[in-house]
């Protein structure tokens, strides 16, 4: 099994999902190709007002679980020009990241049992540069033997999803310039 | 041929089948199990070959602690103790228990590192940086996950953490040099920090004169590698590409006009 097809399959369905729920979905990849963290990361920080889900199959962890992760603490850092640095984009969404991975993976343990029960941290390249409240999903694990088994796991992955996007749309606030225009 | 014969030679035939059916799983069993100790025996021979674990007969037996994984599949560390006649010298110490990390625990489902991994270098800097140089094994024999790929880098710090104390933060070199991620996931670009539970990465600033890392826990500036330029340009960070996201959000928070968008 090939991790890249597997995770296309819970995209679409996790897209299916959102999509019902009113959002305006865009995939950094439609296909085989491979962009790179910071082309994701651009096409993310593009947007105004977006979340970013980025999904895994692990080749470990209890088969039928799922981990939500969001980035380590990143220091706060102060530029020249009151700008924050491509590499620490991740900063000012560090707590609303924290609040939409705890009520994802909330859910998601409700659906696969031993999972766990709030999102952990994690040095997650592909976080770090994401100017949005960004969490990762992966998912356990590739190593199963039967894909059906992991298909089946798709609906729930992506009506949790769904749902946790939903419920952390009221809280959603995004960080503007101080004194800036909203 | 008489029938008389053609009976003892399907007797024996049929004899041969079942001796063969019999033994056939056992032969299996036994040359699964010859590979296994085979393949112990060379990486073995290769850590003894490339490895030199300096140990002085002189100190005094420790018991080290070192982290491996629990064995539940849930992605935690359980410790275990061995006795080492640890150096008090912090570079010695810390190639000693890495070393013995390395080896791996008896039980080889409680890896938390690749068996062919080699630790190439080890330095520990004024400021309690420590840099590790680990062989390419660890990148490209460390299942691919964020979970597989946490549980090495912590088994490392916390491994570290536990023995020796002058160790603040970690930064990891595969083959001498800085990568990206470990095996596709984790964050390899900042430094670990080591003197507090869990793991925590200072990223690469953008200017060698940007603020020194702060990171919970860190009351020193970071490492060398959290001072060098980023690898890659940011679109955002271009002249006139705008701002990406201001350095102060004490501002005005605004709600957005229209729904939010999912990547």
């Amino acid at each position: 099994m090939r991790e890249s097809e597997i995770v296309l399959d819970f995209a679409a369905q996790v897209r299916k999902a959102l999509e019902s729920q009113g959002f305006q979905v865009v995939q950094t990849r439609q296909g085989d190709e491979n962009p790179s963290f910071d082309d994701r990361s651009a096409v993310a920080n593009a947007q105004s007002g977006a979340v970013f889900v980025t999904l895994h199959v692990a080749s470990t962890g209890l088969p039928g679980t799922v981990r939500v992760y969001v980035n380590s603490d990143l220091p706060v850092a102060t530029d020249v020009g009151g700008l924050i640095p491509w590499e620490r984009a991740q900063t000012p969404f560090q707590e609303l990241s924290r609040k939409l991975g705890d009520l994802v993976q909330g859910l998601l343990a409700q659906r696969f049992k031993g999972s766990p029960s709030t999102a952990q941290t994690a040095a997650v390249r592909q976080l770090r540069t994401t100017a949005a409240p960004a969490i990762a999903v992966e998912i356990s694990s590739v190593v199963i033997e039967d894909r059906a088994d992991l298909e089946r796991m798709a609906p729930g992955v992506a009506d949790a999803i769904a749902m946790g996007v939903a419920t952390f749309r009221p809280s959603y606030v995004v960080p503007t310039p101080a004194g800036g225009t909203p | 041929m008489t029938p008389k014969w053609r009976t003892w030679l399907l007797a024996g035939l049929a004899l041969a089948v079942i001796v063969g059916a019999i033994y056939l799983p056992i032969l299996r069993r036994r040359m699964k199990l010859a590979a296994k100790l085979q393949q112990q025996t060379a990486e073995q021979a290769r850590r003894e070959l490339t490895q030199t674990i300096p140990v002085n007969p002189g100190e005094p037996l420790v018991k080290a602690k070192l982290f491996w994984a629990s064995g539940n599949g849930d992605g935690m560390l359980t410790n275990g103790t061995v006795d080492l006649p640890l150096s008090s010298d912090p570079v010695l110490r810390s190639k000693q228990v890495l070393n013995t990390l390395l080896a791996g625990p008896a039980d080889t489902d409680l890896r938390t590192l690749p068996p062919d991994t080699v630790l190439l270098a080890f330095y520990l800097l004024p400021d309690g940086t420590a840099i590790a140089d680990f062989s390419e094994a660890l990148a490209t024999e460390t299942p691919s996950g964020i979970q597989s790929e946490q549980m090495a880098v912590d088994s490392i710090t916390r491994t570290l953490e536990a023995n020796v104390p002058r160790v603040q933060r970690l930064k990891i070199l595969i083959h001498g040099q800085e990568v990206e991620t470990l095996a596709g996931h984790l964050d390899l670009t900042g430094t670990f920090l080591v003197n507090t539970n869990g793991m925590q990465v200072a990223p690469p600033t953008a200017a060698p004169t940007a603020t020194p890392t702060t990171s919970p826990g860190a009351d020193k500036p970071a490492g060398p590698a959290t001072n060098q330029p980023a690898q890659t340009p940011a679109p955002a960070t271009k002249p006139g590409a705008g701002t990406l996201t201001p350095d102060k959000v004490t501002g005005k928070l605004a709600q957005p006009e229209r729904k939010p968008q999912v990547i």
